[in-house]
């Protein structure tokens, strides 16, 4: 357990400097964002009531008023959500191919340690799983924030203020922060499974090369059908004969089974195939 | 003792070890020579367990190797195994945290017969010191075997002469060492056991001593009479 720790945090800080510049490009950009958006939404008005002399009524039923929604939606805002989710689904990759590749092969000393090998596996995948959680929790706090500098930039007449919750309400922001406990585990539980699954994915490549690839697609072929086993059956042998709730504890149930076969092939993998 | 036993590996078609068989005694220097290619590397590989085998066995004190052997082998590859950006005191730290029979002061010792610098940064050394930057990680652990993957490959030879000087030295005395090399010249003095491989199999496996007292005869000689003849 000990040494678990050791590599977590080993992991972590190999990580530290590329996560540290996605957190500030996020600030950054999301911040410019806010300026830009709101003040183009002000020259709007300016332009619209004071040179063009529209009626208030008639400038926000054309316009509307201005929320958080405009920022939400704005390239500044989303480019960096999408940004760190690329980084992250690239990084699953490269927190092993950076051991096997470039001048100093890492991956003999990993696979040295007096410790068992399923723990650098779980480890990788820790490290993954804090990264996400401390973007969203970055994100979280930037929502106050941003919100404030809103209430500043725009006049009370124009503006439709959105609550923290409303915030999180805003279409695509509720897969980041879902508003039931349920939907945190069939979110980001389902995302770690998937990841899990890439992993071990990535060892079949590593234990047999180019076969491996073929193994690879294969085994997370197999693993996705049984994780969707439920629902084809519901769909199309069943014509939706279960309730909502009970095929959600069906896909809870199939979830389990393929994340431990994808833990359990990775051992397997890591302690009688895999090659440095 | 590390034993060999009858192993076989394929890479694809072509089978690289064909039923290899030795073994390696603590407190003597036994070393694997063949030309490149022959699977030295692979063995290695082997006996740490960082490659499957297709079939026989490979024994560490009667022992098939488990995550604790590694606090009692260990090997040292041809290239260093930390990260270039580490700083050489990183790496102590992170040996030290990994490894129960990590010894701070052997470190110490060899930093200082090296001239080494602790606060020097892996990727800003010269291939001569990052070389013995890996030799110091493996001999400043305790344990009773080592494996060394060409030591001696691409290093000066004033570096050359520090690192057969360590070989006198009571860093290695008592353990178990294992050694590929193709420059024999410059250890034949100091093995103990000589194990010549060809085309994937062991072709002669012999007590240097013995057959330099008995039939006066040099491991190079040996080699000559065994690869030529």
């Amino acid at each position: 357990m000990n040494r678990f720790l050791k590599l977590v945090n080993f992991e972590f800080n190999r990580f530290l400097k590329l996560y540290l510049v996605l957190i500030g490009m996020t600030i950054l950009l999301q911040m410019i964002g806010v300026i830009l958006e709101s003040r183009h939404y002000l020259s709007q008005v300016n332009q619209s009531i004071y040179k063009e002399l529209m009626p208030k009524q008639q400038f926000l039923e054309q316009f509307g008023t201005f929320s958080f929604s405009n920022i939400a939606h704005s390239f500044w805002f989303m480019g960096p959500i999408a940004l760190c989710i690329a980084a992250l689904v690239i990084y699953v990759f490269f927190i092993w191919y950076r051991d096997w590749f470039g001048k100093n092969t890492f991956i003999y000393r990993l696979f040295m340690l007096p410790t068992s090998r399923l723990n650098v596996y779980m480890a990788k995948a820790t490290v993954i799983f804090l990264c996400i959680l401390g973007l969203v929790a970055v994100q979280l706090l930037l929502f106050p924030l941003e919100n404030r500098i809103v209430k500043w930039m725009i006049p009370n007449e124009f503006l439709s203020v959105l609550s923290l919750n409303g915030i999180t309400n805003i279409d695509y922001l509720t897969i980041l922060y879902p508003s039931s406990f349920l939907e945190f585990i069939l979110y980001y539980g389902g995302g770690m499974i998937a990841v899990f699954m890439v992993f071990t994915a990535i060892l079949f490549e590593r234990s047999f090369r180019i076969k491996g690839i073929i193994y690879g697609i294969l085994y997370c072929a197999f693993s996705l059908f049984i994780f969707l086993a439920p629902l084809l059956v519901n769909t199309f042998l069943l014509k939706n004969y279960f309730y909502p709730l009970e095929l959600f504890f069906m896909e809870i149930v199939t979830g389990l089974i393929v994340l431990a076969g994808a833990i359990w092939t990775g051992h397997y993998l890591l302690k009688n195939k895999v090659r440095v | 003792m590390i034993e060999v036993k009858n192993v076989t590996k394929r890479f694809g078609k072509k089978t690289v070890l064909k039923g290899i068989s030795f073994t390696a005694e603590k407190g003597e220097i036994t070393c694997l020579i063949g030309i490149n290619g022959v699977g030295k590397t692979t063995i290695m590989k082997a006996i740490m367990a960082l490659t499957p085998i297709d079939s026989g066995d490979i024994l560490i004190d009667g022992e098939k190797i488990r995550k604790e052997t590694y606090e009692k082998i260990t090997f040292i590859p041809d290239a260093i195994t930390m990260l270039p950006s580490m700083k050489i005191s990183d790496a102590f730290t992170f040996m030290a945290d990994f490894y129960g029979g990590w010894n701070q002061l052997r470190a110490n010792e060899l930093l200082q017969f090296f001239r080494l610098n602790e606060g020097d940064r892996i990727s800003e050394l010269s291939k001569g010191n990052t070389a013995k930057v890996n030799l110091l990680l493996g001999l400043s652990m305790d344990v009773d075997y080592i494996l060394m993957d060409e030591p001696f490959s691409g290093i000066d030879i004033f570096s050359r002469e520090q690192i057969t000087e360590v070989f006198t030295s009571h860093l290695i005395e008592d353990r178990g060492v294992i050694i590929t090399t193709h420059e024999i010249n410059d250890i034949e003095h100091l093995i103990d056991k000589a194990v010549l491989i060809d085309n994937g199999v062991v072709i002669k496996e012999f007590n240097t001593e013995e057959v330099r007292e008995n039939e006066g005869k040099s491991v190079v000689d040996v080699m000559r009479e065994v690869y030529k003849g």
